[in-house]
């Protein structure tokens, strides 16, 4: 009985159901009564988003095999087969624990948009569609479709971004619209390019595309164009200048999708289309890829100190974090590989705990500018404690999962015998350095906030009650996986380490190729022939 | 019962235990948690009681010579790699539990006392066990992987406290800077961890060392490489440890509540540095000179905490330096070769250092009747004097801890200071000599605090002179002060919860010493027995005789001018001295001008840069990505930009430089083909 129930579950359309039940589900919401202050969408926006998160927690443990490296989960149907465009879902190690995040996070989120008022039903749609096409951007195993979905999953964004949100809403969505849209076409140029090589019907397939034999050059014109594109949405300096605005006039729960979710479809992307399918380019570009880290971290960390509004300073710490992903992207070890793969867990909890509490904060002080705060600590502890407990996650305390993938980078990059000893030395060493930043810039930022004398001003305007259960709830949340993740990584890296050893070992083999064909310089060929198996 | 030994793991857990439940209710039940503190202190102390009771008997298993336990599990792995946690103990581990139980658990008695009618009661107590839970873990920590998971967590326990009291500024800015100097060594010491396990694919501290001999032996990594790493390592513990120049922290870190600056100095904290030096000795050993740097520093920082101690007028300020300036000596102990002589060192300091700490945030709390609760009053001692007929077991207490802590025979501070003495004398006699030199201005500055304070006539009631000290700290003064400057109250005796934990302390620090005889050290034959009977074996009273009278002539010499000057004040230094040496006088008084330095070029250096960087993001990038900047170069605004933002410019070579250096270091191969 249980047995033919587990064969059943493991045959239900997991990926396919958690993509289209919340954006089928959202389009029931238009039906609701115009009346009332919105409770019953609120209610059943949460609802749904919770079914979305058990479906995928129910894709992970009944169709999931942690020890299979391959693409699993698999659904195929034949769409548009002129095009060559087919529906074709699946999960592997990279994407599954970031579907889990998006309908963890999405779930939140909608728990953090209590308090929207102003056209909330719109509001809750866009939540639940944009749920559904966020886990379709990780879950898609056709490179066609994951242009459509990343293109799709962008218009509820810009909407959320363009209604609600601060004064300059308008401009900072259109930035963000110009931006990913803008480089997007980068993808579908390299989409055609790639689904088309070498035959004449095309197949946009990842499984076609990881076995075709791509030359070098093509592989690097498809790379550079990849990067700029992927690179925008992670952000890599000094394509980020979108994000602070964008960041800057969201509302809470929206600014928890940008950060928690919406950043890790870069590093996705660079880990799925750069690393996995273009070995040879990566070979070339992953040192590159290992600068713009380091600059990320300081150039981010260093903008973030000098930022004096609250919202853009925890923006600019984000793009900080992000840098270590590249580092680990770029550093062909599957230690290091990993620890990119748990910086966008982490950071996703990490960061979106933090916006959260930076939307909760502005609605009791009506005010970003840490000029205006001062002493907020004596009137809201709890919230204080809240703050302080995810600034410690965000500038990588032991014990809390921010620390572990910063250190899995660390350790990844400089065990790696593919970079010479020079290079490694300076770059771990740059990338030291925001270990010092980072707690520069939160601990300002917590000690202008909530330490010292009470502002008079904010005092007498503001009434500073102390946080609420919901928002506690919702942190508590967070913090739960992060410091479970602290405690003992493998929570997560588990999940995930076959499939990064298979792609690592790939992107290895690429390299030792290069060496053989002399596109490496043939005096260090031996040192790094009897490079360590990673 | 199994051994204590093997189930050490459990000694930092329980007090974890406790904070996570108090902290918990703090978050979820804060009011009824806050109305019935004394069950969350009096179950908070058990919890630590239970570890401080499981500590000692693995130290006396140890002791009676049972195995050193180690046992591990596998925390994280990805392809090859593995990283293991787990715990440790062996006679040094149970040596410094037993320590650290023994502080904490006075410590929390004393706060009962000494916080007790502050508002964060209960979250002082959760951090306390927090704190403590986090150097407990630290000290049974098998490898250097995750002694950097709770050095850090001691690091973050320690913001906690020293910002505790947030409405105070000093405080939140204090706290900060301990964070952040911290973080500056720590930077260091990741690296050098690292670097490490880069060259011996190991974090165990044995396995380290012998990976780094046999390599340099085997030419597979160079010289320079491996003493490099050391001395990264060493970083880590320069800051924790309070070591020139990164020891600007912790005179700061006064602005925590008295009991914390008890267990920083102490016990926890502080000794970590020390602690992490002594378990890398079998690293460290190899490299004669990354000894003489560690000596070296250490020398360096004994002699510039006990001259900026000497004209101190903040009482705290005054132990805290003197806290810096003992680290030195136990870090010259270990440069020197001899960990075992730190670390007996760092047991008596420990306890005549929390006595007097103790005995300090007990003459505060009675000043704060009289003066009101303004640390730069309550804590200066131009407005103590005459408190020992007032205040009998402090006083007397304080007295113990100075002439233990001057090296007097045959209290405490006497054996371990000479051991170190001794030590620095073969192996580097200059520094022997600088050692030997503070040891007077120790004596010196110690009877000076105490003549300050407790004899002489009460000077707390002249309130023209706290006018003026007010006026000197350039503090604002509001209302708020002003009203509580009225209550008038007397100085008087604290309460047993607090005069308790400091007769006790009194008591090791008289006798501890005798642990460690020359002749005869219990001590050393816990912790390194081999060495200890050679040392036992080749003392003899000739060569020990004509140290230890050296030391304790110029320790009492120290005393005498400290006695003439403060009490019968038969000289005056400030004629005698601070006038005629004025460039000295303001040299010391102005610590080295080291805070000074650092303000200047760190803190404002990193902001002016940080500030840059950003208007080069808004301007530049954003302009140049968003193609309006082609327009506003154009424009006068972009010339008169490029005019006068040459700093601008400056971080843009940087940033080009960074990337250029792809070019140099690159990959194998230089170019694209």
């Amino acid at each position: 009985m249980l047995g033919t129930l587990g064969a059943g579950l493991s045959n239900f359309p997991w990926l396919s159901a958690s993509i289209l039940f919340p954006i089928g589900s959202a389009f029931v919401i238009p039906f609701f009564p115009d009346k009332g202050d919105g409770k019953e969408v609120r209610w059943f926006a949460l609802s749904i988003a919770l079914i979305t998160f058990l479906i995928t927690v129910g894709s992970y443990i009944n169709g999931f095999d942690i020890n299979n490296e391959n693409v699993q989960l698999k659904e195929n149907i034949s769409w548009l087969p002129d095009l060559g465009l087919t529906w074709s879902v699946g999960a592997d190690g990279m994407s599954m624990p970031l579907i889990l995040l998006t309908s963890f996070i999405t779930a939140l989120a909608v728990l953090a948009a209590w308090p929207v008022k102003f056209k909330s039903k719109l509001f809750f749609f866009l939540i639940l569609v944009m749920d559904g096409g966020q886990i379709a951007v990780f879950a898609v195993q056709d490179m066609l479709l994951f242009f459509l979905t990343w293109e799709l999953e962008l218009i509820p964004v810009y909407l959320l971004l363009a209604i609600w949100g601060g004064k300059n809403r308008q401009y900072a969505a259109t930035k963000f619209i110009i931006y990913t849209a803008g480089s997007s076409i980068f993808i579908l140029l390299a989409a055609l390019a790639m689904g088309f090589y070498g035959t004449e019907i095309p197949n946009f397939e990842f499984s076609h595309l990881a076995a075709q034999d791509f030359s070098q050059k093509f592989q690097i014109l498809c790379y550079v164009g990849l990067l700029i594109a992927f690179g925008v949405k992670l952000p890599i300096v000094p394509l980020h200048t979108w994000l602070p605005d964008a960041h800057g006039e969201a509302t809470a729960p929206v600014h928890m999708l940008l950060a928690g979710i919406l950043l890790k479809m870069g590093g996705y992307a660079l880990l799925r289309f750069n690393a996995q399918l273009l070995p040879i380019a990566h070979a070339q570009f992953a040192p590159l890829l290992i600068v713009l880290g380091v600059v990320n971290i300081i150039y981010a960390a260093l903008t973030s100190f000098a930022q004096r509004n609250l919202k853009r300073k925890i923006a600019y710490s984000s793009i900080s974090h992000m840098g270590f992903v590249l580092i680990g992207i770029g550093s062909f070890s599957s230690l290091g590989t990993s620890g990119a793969m748990l910086q966008m867990v982490s950071h996703g909890l990490i960061g979106a705990s933090l916006f959260f509490l930076v939307g909760a904060t502005y609605d009791r002080t009506k005010t970003l500018k840490l000029d205006e705060m001062s002493g907020v600590g004596q009137k809201m502890r709890i919230m204080f404690a809240l703050w302080t407990a995810c600034s410690l996650a965000s500038l990588a305390l032991p014990g809390m999962s921010g620390f572990v993938s910063e250190l899995m980078v660390f350790t990844g990059f400089v065990t790696d015998e593919v970079y010479t000893l020079p290079f490694r030395v300076v770059m771990a060493s740059l990338a030291a350095i925001g270990v010092i930043l980072t707690p520069i810039y939160l601990l300002s930022m917590l000690r202008e906030i909530f330490f010292g004398k009470e502002n008079p001003k904010l005092i007498e305007e503001r009434k500073l009650i102390d946080a609420e259960p919901r928002e506690v709830y919702i942190i508590a949340c967070l913090l739960l996986p992060i410091i479970g993740i602290g405690l003992y990584p493998r929570l997560v890296t588990e999940s995930y380490i076959a499939s990064i050893n298979n792609l690592v070992d790939r992107d290895l083999t690429a390299v030792k190729n290069a060496v053989k064909t002399n596109i490496f310089s043939g005096a260090k060929t031996n040192e790094i022939l009897k490079a360590p198996t990673i | 019962m199994p051994q204590a030994s093997e189930i050490a793991w459990l000694i930092p857990v329980f007090p974890l235990i406790g904070a996570v439940l108090s902290g918990l209710g703090l978050i979820s039940i804060n009011k009824k948690i806050n109305n019935s503190r004394e069950i969350v202190s009096v179950g908070l102390i058990s919890f630590v009681g239970v570890s401080a009771v499981i500590s000692y008997k693995a130290l006396f298993e140890q002791v009676n010579g049972y195995q050193s336990v180690e046992k591990l599990f596998v925390w994280a792995n990805a392809g090859d790699f593995t990283i293991p946690m787990g715990f440790v103990l062996d006679p040094l581990g149970s040596v410094m539990l037993a320590l650290v139980t023994t502080i904490t658990l006075l410590v929390m008695i004393y706060s009962h006392g000494y916080m007790a009618h502050d508002k964060g009661y209960v979250r002082f107590f959760t951090y306390l066990a927090l704190f403590s839970s986090s150097m407990m873990g630290l000290i049974v920590s098998p490898n250097l992987l995750e002694i950097y998971v709770f050095w850090e967590l001691v690091g973050m326990c320690s913001y906690l406290l020293v910002g505790f009291w947030y409405d105070r500024d000093g405080a939140a800015h204090a706290a900060q800077k301990a964070f952040v100097v911290n973080r500056v060594g720590d930077f260091g010491l990741l690296l050098g961890i690292l670097g490490l396990f880069w060259a011996t694919n190991s974090f165990d501290f044995n396995e380290i060392a012998k990976g780094i001999s046999q390599s340099v032996s085997d030419n597979t990594i160079p010289i320079w490489a491996a003493l490099l790493l050391c001395f990264l390592v060493f970083l880590g513990p320069m800051a924790k440890s309070a070591q020139f120049p990164l020891h600007v922290w912790l005179p700061d870190a006064m602005e925590g509540p008295t009991p914390i600056s008890a267990l920083i100095h102490a016990a926890t904290m502080v000794a970590a540095g020390i602690f992490l030096v002594a378990r890398l000795q079998p690293l460290y050993s190899i490299f004669p000179s990354i000894q003489f740097i560690i000596a070296l520093v250490g020398t360096i920082t004994c002699f510039l905490g006990a001259s900026i101690a000497l004209t101190q007028m903040d009482l705290k300020k005054g132990l805290a330096y003197s806290t810096v300036s003992q680290l030195g000596y136990m870090m010259l102990a270990m440069g020197c070769g001899a960990p075992v002589a730190g670390i007996f060192h760092l047991v008596t300091h420990a306890c005549f250092k929390a006595m007097l700490f103790l005995g300090s945030g007990s003459v505060i709390h009675a000043m704060e009747e009289v003066v009101g609760h303004q640390p730069v009053l309550a804590q200066d001692m131009r407005l103590m004097g005459g408190l020992r007929k007032k205040m009998p077991y402090t006083s007397a207490t304080f007295l113990i801890g100075c002439i233990a802590i001057s090296g007097i025979p045959p209290l405490a501070g006497f054996w371990s200071k000479d051991e170190i003495l001794g030590n620095a004398f073969i192996s580097f006699p200059a520094f022997w000599f600088v050692g030997l030199l503070t040891a007077g201005m120790t004596a010196f500055y110690m009877f000076r605090l105490y003549f300050l304070t407790f004899e002489g006539d009460f000077r707390g009631e002249n309130k023209e002179l706290q006018k003026e000290l007010l006026i000197a700290s350039k503090l604002n003064l509001d209302e708020e002060n002003e009203e509580e400057h009225e209550e008038h109250g007397s100085i008087h005796e604290s309460p047993w919860s607090m005069t308790f934990p400091l007769v006790f302390l009194a008591v090791p620090s008289i006798i501890i010493g005798f642990m460690g005889l020359p002749w005869d050290s219990k001590i050393a034959n816990l912790l390194d027995p081999e060495e200890a009977d050679i040392a036992a074996k080749a003392f003899e009273l000739k060569e020990f005789l004509p140290l230890a009278i050296a030391s304790v002539v110029i320790a009492s010499a120290g005393i005498i001018i400290a006695y003439q000057a403060y009490f019968v004040k038969k000289i005056n230094l400030s004629v005698l001295f601070a006038e005629k040496f004025p460039s000295i006088n303001r040299f010391l008084s102005n610590k080295w001008y080291l805070d000074d330095i650092n303000e200047k070029l760190f803190v404002k250096g990193s902001r002016k840069l940080a500030k840059e960087v950003l208007e080069v993001d808004s301007k530049v990038v954003d302009g140049v990505v968003n193609l309006t900047g082609l327009v506003t170069l154009g424009s006068g605004e972009g010339l008169k930009y490029f005019e006068t933002g040459r700093a601008q410019f400056y971080a843009l070579i940087v940033f080009g430089g960074v990337i250029l250096l792809v070019a140099i270091f690159g990959f194998q191969s230089p170019q694209v083909s």
